[in-house]
């Protein structure tokens, strides 16, 4: 047994950690709020080669594993970066036999999204070209968004009804469900990173605030808020890890695997940012701090891609038809 | 990353199937929650389990060959783990020696006290037991008060000890002693091997919450203990005991291990049950089936890393704490999720038609989980601490004299 991460992999979060500090912040988290852009927005990610890491290399991508790629998303997620890496992944296996389009999502002249029928799409806002399934094709069209006054601006929501429409796959169920599984770990791995950074935005202020003539950390009620909160973190990158070790090479294994992820991702994110926000206090409820913009992600991220009660109810459908049985 | 064993690994996994079928007769297998019936025959049936496992190699597995181990692996001893809950064989009956004593021992026993002790500890020829807690120390472990007074070439030993699992069974237990009440709490301790069969010695069983005996009180009442059986220097018991310590965090839920019943029992209840409830009643059982596999899928594979660790040679930190806190909750989510599909029937401890009454007794371990190896509070200070670095608490008691009223 190996379940960790090798040296390439190590190395990838190393260098995908210091472009996004070079690219984007969490503050412009806030400024994409107030009407800012949202970064470090398509093309840089693009130019970088993260939208095409799971794109074959002959069509411009880099070839490379959905793992590398949760990989690379983990520290999207530490960062609130966007676009999202999830509509990358994503659209890779929904145009798998098509080239130029491939290539188009890859180096960033075609911004897609992925609709799941009426329910607000991840980076609607600013794409040009619509993925949907209709009558079990795959189809691709231009649309129309509507949008309401976003929660986390950096996740692009929007509605679209499709204006046009042309035919990519006629059968494509099982495409789309893997499409749909693969997603689901990416959106698991940014909410990895973005509840492991905001565990220790908390650490770091429990270790610096004093009260009562002491650092707060010191106090078992603040300690053991954050431990529980980190112990959810680590239990989650298990189940990303697995997740999408399963995609690339178990794919009996994924629909649990990535289930369970997504399920456990929206509890964990949610906890990480609220005990985030309790550890720091009234400056953590301020529009200026950034605990807020954690807590936006984890309250809209647990809706996407289906809710905590429906990922639940998939693994004990899984379950009772026998996926623990070896 | 692949979930596979190595060529050695996966060698080595065959050969132990092989040796447990091959002395299957010999064995006491039992399924998941399963209880035997009769106590003292049972006990006769695990020493005689573990003195046959001993002799085909497969305990100790880690430990090194002079001590009478295998010199073997630590992912070597993962995988007879893994290999004797698949054979259904129950927990060892020495664990407790397995698992804290005897590393205890090895680590800080003189040569003799290695040749006496330990080849019999990995045969079950003497269970062992772990003499720590008493009545008015438990977490605060180092405020303990049974004395240990030197008498030329022996020690007298006086005090209570609480808690401890298996003194009924017992020969021999490892005893954490006072010998220097002058000097601070963790300064004035001394660690010895107490032969349980010595005059003096009382064991008293205790009753669990779920009507089982498991642990005792022991009491010592001039009880003599040879300085052959002292471990470690006089003063020198609090290092010791961390030894001991230290082994316990791996040994209660490090591994990622399913603590109380497997979700897998939970699913083979659930495919039975669940299609009998009422379609509003199926989704809450689902929703709880749910959460409840992926908890335990959460900390089993977070287990997996840690084995990776250790499989390449690493020693499990404090970070395998987390383990017991994850597993603790999985074991909840699993047990509540088990004991509600039962309806009606859990209301009882043994449903009136021919439930076996294992989910109930599995859902009166829980509270004792939570709470031994280490309570989830400590576990957490120690997470918080060692691994987090988040500041400890201020205390007074770490250098005052004992007796100084600073306990």
């Amino acid at each position: 047994m190996n379940f960790e991460l090798d040296d390439d992999q190590r190395a990838a979060a190393a260098g995908a950690r210091e472009f996004f500090a070079g690219s984007t912040s969490v503050a412009d988290a806030r400024r994409a709020l107030e009407g800012g852009p949202v970064t470090p927005g398509r093309q840089a990610l693009a130019d970088v080669g993260f939208l095409g890491v799971t794109v074959p290399e002959d069509v411009g991508g880099a070839g490379s594993s959905v793992l590398d790629l949760a990989v690379v998303a983990e520290q999207a997620g530490a960062v609130l970066a966007g676009p999202s890496l999830v509509t990358a992944a994503r659209a890779a296996v929904l145009l798998a036999d098509q080239p130029d389009l491939l290539a188009a999502l890859a180096d960033g002249s075609t911004g897609y999204a992925v609709l799941d029928g009426p329910a607000p799409a991840i980076d609607a806002v600013g794409a040009d070209s619509f993925l949907a399934l209709e009558d079990g094709a795959l189809v691709l069209g231009a649309g129309e968004v509507a949008t309401g006054e976003p929660l986390d601006a950096t996740r692009g929501l929007g509605s679209v009804r499709l204006t046009s429409r042309r035919v990519l796959v006629e059968d494509a169920a099982a495409r789309w469900s893997r499409a749909r599984d693969v997603a689901l770990v990416v959106l698991a791995a940014e909410d990895l990173g973005a509840a492991g950074r905001a565990v220790q935005l908390g650490i770091g202020y429990a270790k610096e605030r004093t009260a009562f003539g002491r650092q707060i950390g010191s106090y078992q009620a603040v300690k053991h808020a954050l431990v529980d909160a980190w112990v959810g973190v680590e239990q989650l990158r298990s189940l990303v890890w697995w997740a999408a070790w399963a995609a690339d090479a178990a794919p009996d294994e994924l629909p649990l695997a990535a289930a369970s992820a997504k399920a456990f991702a929206a509890e964990t994110l949610e906890r990480a940012a609220e005990t985030c926000i309790q550890v720091h206090g009234g400056i953590g409820f301020t529009w200026e701090h950034d605990a807020h913009l954690y807590w936006r992600r984890a309250k809209v991220d647990r809706f996407l891609l289906g809710d905590e009660a429906e990922h639940l109810d998939t693994v004990a459908g899984l379950v009772l038809a026998g996926a623990l049985s070896t | 990353m692949d979930f596979d064993d190595t060529t050695d690994e996966a060698a080595y996994r065959a050969r132990v199937r092989s040796l447990l079928e091959e002395h299957a007769a010999d064995l006491v297998h039992l399924d998941a929650g399963e209880e035997a019936a009769d106590a003292a025959e049972q006990q006769q049936a695990l020493r005689r389990t573990q003195r046959v496992l001993a002799d085909a190699g497969l305990v100790g597995v880690s430990w090194a060959s002079e001590h009478g181990g295998q010199s073997g692996t630590l992912a070597q001893q993962a995988i007879v783990n893994q290999e004797l809950a698949r054979a259904r064989v129950p927990t060892l009956i020495n664990h407790i020696g397995l698992g804290m004593c005897g590393p205890t021992v090895v680590a800080h026993g003189t040569p003799a006290q290695h040749e006496r002790y330990l080849a019999r500890l990995l045969r079950a020829e003497d269970v062992w037991c772990q003499l720590f807690s008493e009545p008015g120390s438990g977490s605060d472990l180092a405020a303990l008060r049974t004395t240990a007074v030197r008498e030329g070439d022996e020690w007298v030993v006086n005090g209570q000890k609480v808690w401890t699992t298996l003194a009924h069974v017992a020969d021999h237990g490892i005893l954490l002693t006072r010998t220097d009440p002058d000097r601070p709490k963790h300064a004035g301790l001394t660690m010895f091997i107490v032969d349980m069969h010595a005059p003096g010695v009382t064991v008293r069983p205790l009753r669990q919450l779920g009507g089982q005996s498991d642990f005792n009180e022991v009491f010592f009442d001039d009880v003599h203990v040879p300085d052959g059986d002292r471990l470690g220097e006089p003063g020198e018991g609090w290092r010791v005991a961390l030894t001991t310590l230290l082994n316990e965090r791996v040994a209660v839920g490090g591994g990622g291990n399913d603590l109380g019943l497997s979700v897998e029992s939970l699913a083979a209840l659930a495919a039975e049950r669940v299609p009998q409830l009422p379609t509003d009643r199926q989704v809450l059982a689902r929703q709880a089936l749910g959460r409840a596999a992926v908890a335990a899928l959460a900390n089993r594979y977070t287990g997996y890393r840690r084995y990776t660790a250790i499989s390449k040679g690493g020693l499990p930190g404090p970070e395998a704490s987390a383990g017991k806190l994850a597993g603790t909750t999985a074991a909840k989510l699993v047990a509540d999720a088990g004991v509600r599909l039962l309806g009606d029937d859990a209301v009882f401890s043994r449903g009136p038609d021919g439930d076996d009454g294992r989910w109930q007794r599995n859902q009166g371990w829980l509270p004792g989980i939570a709470i031994a190896g280490g309570t989830n509070e400590v576990l957490r200070n120690i997470i918080g601490e060692r691994v987090l670095g988040l500041p400890p608490e201020p205390r007074e008691d770490k250098t005052a004299p004992f007796n100084g009223g600073s306990r």
